[in-house]
């Protein structure tokens, strides 16, 4: 926890939005060819609540962190935000977002890069892109453009990039994914130290059991295709999460509940 | 931000697995110099069988001109050269403006619309496939004489690579970098500013790499047919005389414009692209 204390401004004792998922159903494609990618999903996420969504390939992750966003309207159901819809969540400017794919303009340098979210929020606040840049560890790569940087240098950029709007809400839709076992392990510290350090809600895809256990309060787990809640676990290991408890017993305990319930909606016999 | 940067040459804030910039201008340098060294030594050796050829077999120089005889006719009249030279660039690259400038707009407007897509892409392409040469004397009877109806053929030849690239260049955009505009909710200008223009980039030049030298063609066709001035006039002037040392010349220097300009527009495109990947395994000229 260095240096980040500085950027937790006064106005940040404004209430964290709950979102509200209810009915969720979500089908691709119109007349016969439909592909459901999410059936009925119904759940809550508290107040700065750290929770991941976890599920094999194709069960509709994705989508449902597309539709919180509002960059997808669902076929049924609805996502309140504070009683908004995400599209008034929207214009409110509440969201940042992390994908697996950094998605970095290559013509702008890591600082620029970073300022692209305040030009978008119409907001000039310069000093703030050097702290966030010191912040994710990228002291120094001001003036680097993507080409320069490693995988793991440009998600950090991504993430000083939605950090940069103070968004009450990020949506992280397997950020770490394209990256090696240490690099990724580093940077889930890293994204824990900045999320308690600066209160955000947040939404985390991934399909790595320990990532999902070490990061979160609560963990989604989803079916296969149609994509339906399994279960909710709620993490109940202590905070912060340091490397202690990620090789503790009841870390494991939790590991191998997640990865039953998954196996389980396979309908596979349970291996424990 | 400014897109025309040279490549930042900063060893400290350099990352262990990246390729190092350390003396690029020197590397850059020398490769030129070795890449135009072996095709200059087989010109050169060329040149060299061609003369003692000539001179051996005794081929009339209404034929066949020996390479000596081109350079003194050159030389002996490089003010010549030079002023239609100096025309038909020109008319080139006032064409290639015009062309790029009405094929951008369109491609702009084409990415907007589907309608206007749907009516402008299939007019495009009739006018593409149909020979240039054919249209050439039509311009010439509505444009008349001097430079302008030379660079409307240019414009035209150099219209439609354009408009297709930039239009395919606005339309790639990576849509993950898209769902990160709309997610702070961006507007259409700046997701056109922003993300859609500067990506569209390396699309627009390589359709540069067919253009330039398209339009120089286009200038020289537009000239065959007014005979007036510049480089496709002395051409004819020199054929109609079976005067080759005057027809080679004419060629020589036409082969230099559309090598200058070839290398002038690597050479913007490599500083205007240093951030694509096309730029990182080195000069593509």
């Amino acid at each position: 926890m260095i240096g980040v204390e500085g950027d937790l401004s006064a106005n940040e004792t404004v209430g964290l939005p709950h979102i509200s998922i209810h009915g969720l159903t979500h089908e691709y494609g119109k007349g016969a060819p439909r592909v459901t990618a999410l059936s009925d999903i119904d759940f809550d996420i508290h107040e700065g609540d750290f929770v991941s969504i976890i599920g094999p390939s194709g069960c509709g992750k994705t989508t449902l962190l597309r539709i919180v966003g509002g960059l997808l309207t669902p076929t049924h159901g609805a996502v309140r935000i504070d009683g908004a819809s995400p599209d008034e969540a929207r214009r409110q400017r509440l969201f940042g977002a992390v994908f697996q794919d950094a998605a970095l303009l290559p013509w702008r340098t890591a600082a620029e890069n970073v300022r692209l979210s305040i030009e978008l929020n119409g907001d000039d606040r310069k000093g703030d892109v050097n702290d966030l840049l010191r912040t994710v560890g990228l002291d120094g790569f001001h003036d680097s453009y993507p080409y320069q940087l490693s995988g793991g240098m440009k998600q950090r950029v991504a993430l000083a990039r939605a950090l940069a709007t103070r968004p009450r809400i990020l949506l992280m839709d397997e950020p770490f994914g394209s990256l090696d076992e240490i690099t990724r392990t580093d940077m889930g510290y890293e994204l824990l130290r900045i999320w308690e350090s600066r209160p955000t809600t947040v939404l985390f895809v991934t399909h790595s059991i320990a990532e999902a256990v070490m990061l979160s309060d609560r963990v989604v787990v989803l079916s296969p295709r149609p994509g339906e809640i399994v279960d909710i676990i709620n993490i109940e290991l202590p905070r912060p999460r340091t490397q202690y408890v990620e090789e503790s017993q009841e870390f494991g305990e939790y590991m191998v509940l997640v990865r039953g319930l998954l196996k389980g909606a396979r309908h596979e016999p349970v291996a424990v | 931000m400014s897109l025309l940067r040279s490549k930042p040459a900063q060893e400290d804030a350099m990352p262990a697995d990246s390729p190092s910039s350390h003396g690029q201008h020197f590397t850059n340098l020398s490769r030129y110099v070795r890449r135009a060294l072996f095709p200059i030594i087989t010109l050169g050796a060329v040149g060299v069988l061609w003369e003692v050829a000539v001179r051996v077999s005794g081929v009339a120089e209404y034929l066949v001109p020996t390479p000596s005889a081109v350079w003194s006719r050159l030389s002996g009249d490089l003010g010549y050269f030079l002023f239609h030279g100096l025309i038909t660039l020109y008319e080139s690259l006032g064409g290639f403006a015009l062309g790029t400038l009405v094929a951008v707009i369109a491609a702009g407007v084409m990415a907007h619309s589907r309608l206007f897509e749907r009516t402008v892409y299939p007019i495009a392409l009739l006018i593409k496939v149909t020979p240039i040469v054919a249209i050439a004397p039509l311009f010439v009877i509505w444009f008349g004489f001097g430079s302008f109806p030379k660079m409307m053929i240019a414009a035209l030849i150099t219209f439609f690579p354009v408009m297709v690239n930039t239009f395919i260049g606005l339309r790639s955009v990576n849509p993950t970098t898209l769902d990160f505009f709309r997610l702070l909710d961006a507007g259409e200008a700046q997701v056109l500013i922003k993300l859609r223009v500067p990506g569209a980039l390396p699309y627009v030049f390589a359709a540069f790499r067919i253009a330039v030298p398209l339009s120089v063609i286009g200038a020289v066709v537009g000239e065959w047919f007014t005979g007036d001035r510049g480089l496709g006039s002395v051409i004819i002037v020199a054929h109609h005389n079976i005067d080759m040392p005057t027809l080679f010349s004419a060629i020589a220097v036409l082969a230099c414009i559309g090598l200058g300009l070839t290398g002038i527009t690597a050479l913007i495109e490599q500083r205007v692209l240093f951030w694509h990947d096309s730029q990182q395994s080195g000069p593509a000229l």
